[in-house]
């Protein structure tokens, strides 16, 4: 047995085990436990995949003399890894307290291991046709995921349905067209058959592919069914469909787009009049969804929303990075697959804390919860560092490659949105660490005690690797370099501290110790010059002399940023949710007008002709 | 050796520039004003006042810790910004590595002052993220266009690549539209009028510093200290050529801030989205001009 | 306390200054977080730093915005070109916690001395009070007045004292060079008195709003932090305020009891 039917079968194994034993009180950390087997399994494929060999898997089938196979190559062992670290945490989160106090968290775990299984076999794929099916399984199960909790999560999540099984309808197109010209599934066939296209069909690959496996990721103009869908799941799922769910559609673009197709052949297909080709049109969809989702977030008032608007946007980055193609921009791009996955989850399992303990999410209903809950505090403070991309935090290498790519290959106005997206992103996370934690304490909250240890151990370790791969990028690049060299972009030569490019360096050894160590000294400035500090109650504050007292609300929290609400909030019309109502709006009418050319008031004379005409072409036909 | 020499010495060196260019803005508004304006150590006297106070009242753990790490974020970006006979570690950290550690500060001040749980405070801290969204655009624009001229982030090579053919060479010279684009940002980033919107004295009791008191506050005053040493050495390394010896880099430097604070006292105060759609028209608009000006420039 | 007149800058005799015993002086206790010993007690070191401190101090004022009455009018000549406060270090600042000193300008009505405690009471020590105007040493033209304070430093411990209705910028500067004087040879110390006696000054605040007066500062707390608290630290009135319930904040949360909350409340 290989690596891979290892996994795969732990993972069905536990899908079993949680049907029929997932309502003990130990299911969670039973599924913790299989799922720490399962990531012991990926480091020992670890070692095979980077040596450039790829593991087979004893799965596979033959449908109409084709054969379709399962095997992990370094790009599926990479993220193969981050599923199971993913669930791993998740697990464990909800293994305690948390999970004792959902309602149906036998459904929940259940859930968590399909989704599991269903990306092992997606990403693991060995053809077009197990590509899809993949694509399917996870599709499905991920709906499932988001269904569960009824209420308002059913039309998010059925929105999610109609734009998956639209995106999942192009990809088969697309799938079907590159069978008919090479007559089989397999990528090396797709592969060698590209060069020899003509550029109408590789265009309308290219769209097929880029939208169908793009709306997974949710780009611009797809974007709009994900943050709905991802935050009315349960805290723990949801933290897992954030970090590694839309990433299943940066998988298959990558695959599909980069590896098979090639950059090469996608930057010299160019439309005809504007000499724009489908690279640079794919860059600037990725600019454009680094940008408008992440202004999006920075409106938002749920916690939750705000965090998956974020999600979006940095999808934006990761393409972008990949599609820069160098080796630090792949480099980056896979780098920020791996950051994003730490602090996102840190991040949503921080906010679920909050939610535990509070009973809400809203960020205008919250405040000062820094005295009662410090360590979740902690996490989402790392997250929020790692998210804005600010050293010493593993979000700010990857952030530095991209940009680093950028400018290397000569793309300034995408590194201008890039830059914005960053800086939006700044606003919009304090927005969020201030709503919730700073500012005043509510007297409702006075009484709230600290998550308990089983949420907040998974959340520290989080943050720690979040900080630990940001001192030393190193560890990460080590990872990424396998996935690099699978999709054939060069290899990115690095130190365990950073990057040494010709035109810029970055040791984040050096950068993380000094600036621990500048610390340190203003530590000592601060606490030994001046004498010793008395705290002050929260009331005892300054309010032009008025008296404050704990039933009058003395915080600033909705609407935090109003002036620049007042400067873009005329940008966004609201264009794209009126072209989806449209679209919706245009499938009521076109069905309405099919059913009214069946459904008449006559069925049974309708049914009597039928079957007339049938039995006379049954009699003529079938005399011959 | 030098390295530790390096370490030590440039935040101290940063220290004292700041505590001059300080007291300079603070004699240059005088005399707009046709006034004296204060001694000469009155910077001194102010920050050894405020940190000898007998009450340092804090709001909590994370008040204490955010003053820490705005005066760490801040020693730490000298220490990485080059300036003449000390390269520190410039050559382990390059031009975004530096706008990114410049940006710590502000998020720690941004912490401090949500612990104090004073909404004007709050209302301050969004005003100045605002800002910085604002003013960092075009200056983002400038960065870019002047990485692409030199060819490279590397600070050092930067200062090299500016000084070697004199004056024809620095990068006001070399990208005109850019130096202007830049240095609008740069009026941004001192954040004094007309920007000075965070502060807004009589409209939210001097926003960020509500409540700070005693070595909290001294801490900011450093901080002012540092900020207006950075964005100075900044802007002279990326367009005036850095600095062959002291006083020539001192006289760019004071220059600089000069020039800002001239401008400062004759202005009111924009509104927030006033900061936003001004900063987003002119300085971006001059600086993507010089841009695509350079971008021609290299494709041709 | 009977109510015999009192000079400017006289101390009510609540036995803290005069009396000559160890529990006078400000002694450093255990835990004190800055003790304060008597000048004759400081090391030699000790000295050096604190004669570089007021000299700091001296030289770098901040004063309180705060316009109090129509005193307030003689600020902005005083602080402008003219007669130029920065000359001197003296600078305007917005909120109690960044100021030094506070100007009472002009009469207090009852409404405002109520801001005026809780706004001295939030400035950092040390901070340095001058009653400003007439109105602040005897009433001044409203001595007669049923809605008015007549003696400021029965409620809150002040330094000087500049007499006029309204003193000219002239007099104003001449005052501000008169605490600079004082800080600078260690001599303006009026703050520590609120400390020492504040059951004095809170018996008159009491008198004045009622008995259940607080502010949200810790005062007493503030006293034993800093090595102040004595004998006159304590006493009735102090007693009164502890039986009121306390801060604000003490008694909202006596209300709502401490309690753990485990599990999803509807939202």
């Amino acid at each position: 047995m290989s690596e891979l039917d290892f996994l795969l079968s732990f993972a069905a194994v536990l899908l079993l085990g949680m049907f029929c034993c997932g309502r003990d009180r130990r299911a969670g950390w039973a599924a913790m436990a299989v799922y720490g087997a399962m990531i012991l399994a990926v480091i020992a494929a670890g070692a095979r995949v980077s040596a450039g060999q790829t593991i087979p898997s004893a799965l596979s089938f033959s449908i109409l003399g084709q054969k379709l196979a399962w095997r992990m190559d370094g790009l599926g062992w990479f993220f193969t890894m981050l599923t199971a670290g993913s669930a791993f945490f998740a697990s464990w989160y909800a293994a305690g307290e948390w999970g004792r106090a959902q309602k149906r968290m036998k459904r929940q775990h259940i859930l968590l291991a399909l989704n599991v299984l269903a990306m092992i076999l997606l990403v693991n794929s060995g053809d077009l046709l197990s590509l899809f099916i993949g694509w399917e399984l996870v599709s499905w199960a991920a709906f499932a995921m988001m269904a569960q909790k009824g209420g308002p999560a059913t039309p998010a999540a059925f929105r999610y349905m109609i734009y998956a099984l639209a995106g999942a309808m192009a990809v088969f197109a697309g799938i079907m067209i590159v069978h008919s010209i090479t007559g089989s599934f397999a990528f090396d066939a797709f592969a060698k058959a590209v060069p020899s296209l003509s550029s109408g069909v590789l265009w309308l690959l290219f769209a097929l592919f880029a939208a169908g496996l793009g709306v997974k990721m949710a780009i611009v103009p797809f974007h709009l069914w994900q943050a709905p869908a991802y935050s009315e799941t349960p805290g723990a799922s949801s933290a897992f469909l954030n970090a590694v769910s839309a990433r299943m559609g940066l998988f298959a673009l990558v695959l599909v787009l980069i590896k098979v197709i090639g950059l090469k052949t996608l930057g010299g297909l160019s439309l005809p009049l504007v000499h724009v080709s489908a690279k640079t049109l794919l860059m600037w969809i990725a600019a454009f969804t680094m940008v408008i989702p992440t202004f999006i977030a920075l409106m938002q008032t749920d916690a939750r929303y705000l965090l998956t608007w974020h999600g979006i946007g940095q999808g934006g980055y990761m393409l972008l990075g990949l599609l820069v193609g160098t080796g630090l921009g792949a480099g980056g791009g896979l780098m920020h697959v791996f950051n994003y996955a730490t602090y996102q989850m840190a991040l949503f399992l921080a906010v679920t804390a909050v939610i535990h303990r509070t009973g809400t999410s809203d960020l205008d209903r919250l405040g000062g919860l820094i005295t009662r809950m410090p360590w979740t505090y902690v996490t989402l403070l790392m997250g929020i560092i790692g998210l804005a991309g600010l050293p010493p935090m593993n979000g700010f290498v990857s952030k530095w490659l991209i940009y680093r790519s950028l400018l290397d290959s000569g793309a300034p106005f995408l590194l201008i949105m890039a830059f914005v997206g960053t800086l939006g992103t700044i606003l919009s996370v304090y927005k969020l660490i201030h709503n919730i934690f700073l500012g005043r304490l509510r007297p409702e909250h006075e009484g709230i005690r600290e998550a308990p240890w089983s949420m907040v151990a998974p959340m520290l370790a989080l943050g720690g690797i979040g900080f630990l791969t940001g001192w030393f990028p190193g560890l990460a690049l080590d990872l990424t370099d396998i996935a690099q060299s699978a999709i054939g972009a060069p290899v990115l030569a690095h130190t365990l501290g950073g990057v040494v490019t010709p035109r810029g360096a970055l040791d984040m050894i050096w950068l993380v110790s000094i600036l621990l160590a500048a610390i340190g000294f203003g530590a000592i400035v601060f606490y030994l010059m001046g004498n010793r500090r008395y705290e002050v109650d929260q009331l005892n504050n300054y309010a032009g002399g008025h008296f404050l007292s704990p039933d009058v609300p003395y915080q600033f929290s909705h609407e935090f940023y109003p002036g620049l609400s007042r400067v873009i909030g005329p940008w966004y019309r609201g264009s794209i949710v009126r072209l989806e109502r449209a679209i919706g709006t245009f499938a009521d009418v076109a069905g309405d007008l099919w059913q009214g050319l069946f459904r008449v008031a006559w069925t049974p004379l309708y049914a009597l002709f039928a079957a007339v005409i049938a039995l006379f072409w049954a009699v003529n036909g079938g005399m011959q | 050796m030098t390295l530790l020499a390096d370490i030590v010495l440039m935040p101290l060196i940063a220290f004292v520039t700041g505590l001059a260019l300080v007291l300079m803005a603070r004699r240059v508004r005088a005399r707009i004003e046709r006034r004296v304006g204060p001694p000469v150590f009155q910077p001194v006297y102010d920050i050894v006042k405020l940190f000898t106070k007998k009450t340092q009242i804090s709001h909590g753990v994370m008040h204490d810790l955010s003053i820490v790490l705005l005066l760490g974020g801040y020693i730490t970006a000298e220490i990485f910004l080059p300036v003449p006979g000390f390269d520190g570690l410039a050559h382990q950290g390059d031009l975004l590595t530096l706008i990114y550690i410049m940006m710590v500060p502000m998020l720690g001040l941004a912490l401090g002052v949500g612990s104090c749980a004073n909404p004007n405070g709050s209302i301050g801290i969004s005003r100045a993220l605002t800002a910085m969204l604002a003013y960092d655009v075009p200056l983002a624009v400038a960065v870019i266009g002047a990485t692409m001229t030199y060819g490279t982030t590397d600070l050092v090579k930067i200062v090299e690549i500016q000084q070697a053919g004199g004056v024809a060479t620095w990068g006001a010279a070399t990208m005109p539209l850019l130096a202007i684009g830049g240095y609008l940002a740069v009026h941004g980033m001192f954040g004094k009028e007309p920007f000075e919107i965070y502060i807004a004295p009589a409209e939210i009791a001097t926003g960020p510093m509500v409540e700070m008191s005693g070595k909290y506050m001294g801490a900011l005053f450093v901080m002012q200290c540092f900020q207006l040493y950075t964005i100075g050495v900044l802007y002279v390394t990326l367009f005036l050529g850095g600095g062959e010896n002291w006083p020539a880099f001192l006289l760019k430097v004071f220059a600089v801030v000069f020039v800002s604070i001239a401008v400062t006292n004759v202005y009111g105060r924009y509104r927030t989205d006033k900061v936003v759609r001004w900063m987003w028209k002119w300085p971006t608009g001059i600086a993507l001009v010089g841009l695509m000006l350079v971008l021609a420039r290299q494709g041709a | 306390m009977t109510d015999k007149p009192l000079k400017a800058n006289e101390r009510p005799p609540a036995g803290a200054e005069e009396a000559a015993g160890p529990a006078a002086r400000d002694a450093a206790g255990p835990g004190q977080a800055c003790p304060a010993p008597s000048p004759q007690e400081r090391g030699v070191w000790r000295k050096i730093m604190d004669r570089f401190a007021d000299h700091c101090r001296a030289r770098s004022l901040f004063v309180l915005h705060y316009c109090t009455g129509c005193g307030a009018i003689e600020l902005p000549p005083t602080i402008t070109s003219r007669f130029d406060m920065e000359r001197v270090g003296i600078t305007p600042m917005v909120t109690p916690r960044q100021a030094d000193i506070l100007l009472i300008t002009g009469y207090l009505s009852i409404k405002t001395l109520k801001r005026v405690i809780l706004s001295y009471e939030q400035m950092p020590a040390p901070k340095y009070v001058l009653g400003f105007g007439s109105c602040t040493i005897n009433g001044g033209m409203y001595w007669n007045s049923y809605a008015t304070v007549k003696r400021l430093d029965q409620y809150i411990p002040t330094d000087l004292f500049i007499a006029g209705c309204m003193p000219r910028p002239e007099a104003v500067q001449q005052v501000l060079l008169q605490l600079i004087e004082d800080i600078d040879s260690g001599r303006a110390n009026a703050w520590r008195d609120y400390y020492r006696n504040y059951d004095f000054y809170l018996g008159n605040q009491q008198a004045l709003f009622g008995p259940k007066w607080n502010t949200p500062t810790d005062v007493i707390g503030e006293a034993e932090h800093y090595g102040l608290a004595g004998e006159g630290t304590y006493g009735p009135h102090t007693k009164l305020l502890a039986e009121s319930g306390g801060t604000p904040m003490e008694l909202a949360r006596a209300e709502r009891p401490a309690r753990a909350i485990t599990g999803r409340r509807k939202p």
